[in-house]
């Protein structure tokens, strides 16, 4: 009895001391909605773009919130798995607007924003998106923003990379999702303008195969000089491991998605993906804000951060930012117009990537930056002094 | 040659992997006369802790499947008295829910732990042999050569041991089991017992050239499924050969049809033999 007698008293004091924590920070809060892939295959890519909100939020709210013409409102992000399908990434976004009230929403999946454009502008919300398909900001809706830079600038620079070093023949074996799809056909014609051929082409299901040798072995024996892979890095790392076992000695064009430092843990270190090129990993970067970043996420993290995640903590830092100038958290028109002037206002230790501009469709705009490993090491290159424009 | 040796030898390495995994359904099917979902997450909770016996403990390769099979086996054994055992008179569609239950409770507390990252066991074995053409990584022979002696040990244990036939018994016929005095407790026990060293160890041979997360054991899961149906509900012999035929279909049609119909090509050849056997390859003739 008298256990119980200690329960109940525990009990009253702590709602009594929530209830007076709850008085004391009577600050306003405003939800910020976000759907992608929680569990599935995918669930590692999902929460690494819904790390980079959190940790923005905390920041953030750390320092007082934000201030909405007076107002001090704390942000807080209502997460829904949605399995990277879009059918559950409308239903989500359905549930944010409705239940939570969420101005705006974020998303790590074209199939996801497609999804929520159906009925963004109607329902009055601001769709993030981290993705870089060109085509999402291309269809006119007035209410998205596209975090990436479009996959296609990089078709140009790592053709011309890899094919004067290597040679003209190109095996292709990426992955069969649809982002996959989408660069292969944007590669391929690339390629060819570029006067080299395709000798092989045989992409893979990165998640379902439990074996690639067979793929990568098809591939092979037409000997292509340059292979292009890409899908998620560690299964782009196993393909690349099993290219040089089977002994493949020429290059790699890794599809964005695959980050080189992630592909060469798995591969066998970066001797093993000598001569790929990719994106630039964060933790190679010279850019004050990377640096800042990767310090800040390894206080809480094991490992080092990626790019989705940066790119997410920077959004989520431009959105409060607009938010703050635009004077409101409800009208997500007005914080959509206030991106501009929001860009000038985000601190540079917040911004990673350096991303300076919006255009009028909703690209935020930077200076690509790409990486060539050369003998064994990250070499960093901007587009502009590769000469491929 | 040296191509069509080379697709050979992957579809070894992939059929000896499944057939582990489906020799352990197998098995189960036996006792439970209904699969065992839960098997994939057995399969992928193998493979973790065969990851952390090696990165935390610094404990030697062999050790950290014998450490798998047995944390496996012991799991095993828990989820058959605690939720299999208690539903042994319910109808057959409670078991199987039961089974998607552990399984999602399996992944989910994985994830939870240990987090959705991809991680990779280091084969202690990455020498390469080169015979002609054909590239031999030591690994796959290794997957090979170990799946199948112990595919060979367990065929051995089921017909020469007294232990082992009354598993047997027990899967062909369970009243005829009861009459000549079998002990169904025991025997329900040791059949999950050897189901889930079986998945642990085809986890740990086959992760040192694959990948360790939480979903790994969905795609494994649903080849055996294939391979239990194509070689008869229950059968031994069935759940070898038609591991090997889902092997071979996979890296030979991967090869020289297209990767991306292979899974497609796998399908046909189930279609084709259950509309000529409807039971199944290997069948006893009782259920």
């Amino acid at each position: 009895m008298t256990f119980m007698k200690t329960v109940r008293r525990v009990a009253v004091a702590t709602a009594l001391a929530m209830g007076m924590a709850g008085a004391v920070q009577a600050a306003e809060k405003v939800n910020i909605g976000f759907t992608g892939p929680l569990s599935g295959g995918a669930a590692l890519y999902g929460e690494n773009t819904l790390e980079g909100l959190r940790m923005a939020a905390k920041e953030i709210n750390g320092n007082g919130g934000i201030d909405v013409d007076g107002t001090q409102y704390e942000i807080n992000i209502v997460s829904l798995d949605d399995m990277y399908s879009p059918s559950r990434a409308a239903v989500n976004g359905k549930r944010l607007v409705q239940q939570s009230n969420t101005p705006v929403v974020f998303t790590p999946h074209s199939g996801g924003t497609f999804a929520l454009q159906a009925f963004n502008e109607r329902d009055g919300f601001l769709v993030m998106s981290y993705t870089s398909i060109p085509s999402v900001t291309e269809k006119g809706n007035e209410l998205t923003v596209k975090i990436p830079p479009n996959f296609t600038d990089y078709v140009k620079p790592f053709t011309k990379l890899t094919m004067d070093r290597f040679g003209k023949k190109l095996g292709v074996a990426n992955a069969t999702h649809d982002y996959a799809k989408y660069w292969t056909k944007a590669f391929v014609p690339g390629w060819e303008a570029a006067g080299g051929e395709v000798v092989a082409s045989n992409p893979m299901d990165y998640n379902k195969s439990a074996d690639f040798y067979t793929g990568v072995s098809k591939v092979l024996s037409a000997n292509p000089d340059v292979l292009f892979v890409g899908g998620a890095s560690e299964p782009t790392g196993l393909v690349v491991r099993q290219a040089r076992e089977l002994g493949f000695k020429g290059g790699f064009v890794v599809m964005d998605q695959a980050k080189i430092d992630e592909v060469a843990n798995v591969a066998g270190g970066l001797e093993a993906v000598e001569g790929a090129v990719g994106v630039t990993p964060l933790v190679y970067s010279d850019n004050p804000g990377a640096a800042e970043f990767v310090k800040l996420y390894k206080k809480d993290h094991d490992g080092v951060p990626t790019s989705e995640t940066a790119y997410n903590y920077f959004a989520m830092f431009l959105v409060a930012r607009a938010m703050e100038e635009a004077g409101t958290v409800e009208d997500a028109k007005a914080i959509r117009a206030a991106i501009p002037q929001a860009l000038s206002a985000v601190s540079t230790n917040h911004n990673p990537y350096e991303v300076k501009n919006i255009t009028d469709s909703g690209n935020l705009a930077v200076d690509v930056e790409i990486a060539e490993v050369v003998d064994g090491k990250v070499d960093l290159r901007k587009v502009s002094e590769i000469g491929a424009e | 040659m040296d191509l069509f040796l080379q697709q050979v030898l992957n579809g070894l390495t992939l059929g000896s992997i499944y057939g582990l995994v489906a020799l352990g359904l197998t098995l189960v099917y036996g006792i439970l006369h209904v699969p065992n979902f839960a098997h994939g997450a057995l399969y992928m909770v193998g493979a973790y802790v065969c990851y952390f016996t090696m990165a935390d403990l610094g404990l030697n390769y062999w050790v950290a499947i014998a450490a798998a099979a047995v944390v496996v086996a012991a799991m095993s054994v828990i989820c058959e008295r605690l939720v299999f055992h208690p539903l042994r008179h319910a109808p057959p569609i409670h078991d199987k829910i039961a089974a998607i239950g552990i399984l999602l409770f399996l992944e989910a507390v994985v994830q939870m732990y240990w987090g959705a990252d991809f991680r990779r066991i280091a084969s202690p074995y990455n020498q390469i042999l080169q015979l002609g053409g054909l590239t031999l990584p030591a690994q796959r022979l290794l997957i090979i050569v170990g799946a199948f002696s112990l595919m060979g040990a367990l065929h051995l244990y089921l017909k020469k041991t007294m232990t082992g036939a009354t598993i047997v018994a027990m899967a062909q016929n369970r009243e005829g089991a009861f009459l000549v005095g079998i002990d169904a407790n025991r025997v329900a026990m040791m059949t999950f017992a050897i189901a889930g060293a079986l998945a642990a160890v085809a986890a740990g041979l086959f992760a040192p050239i694959n990948l360790v997360y939480p979903a790994m054991g969905h795609l494994v899961l649903l080849k055996a499924f294939v391979i239990i149906i194509l070689g008869g509900m229950g059968s031994i012999p069935g759940a070898i050969i038609g591991g090997l035929i889902i092997g071979f279909s996979e890296a030979l049609g991967g090869f020289y049809l297209s990767s991306t119909y292979k899974d497609v090509i796998a399908f046909v050849l189930l279609v084709v033999i259950l509309s000529i056997k409807p039971t199944g390859l290997f069948t006893k003739g009782v259920r």
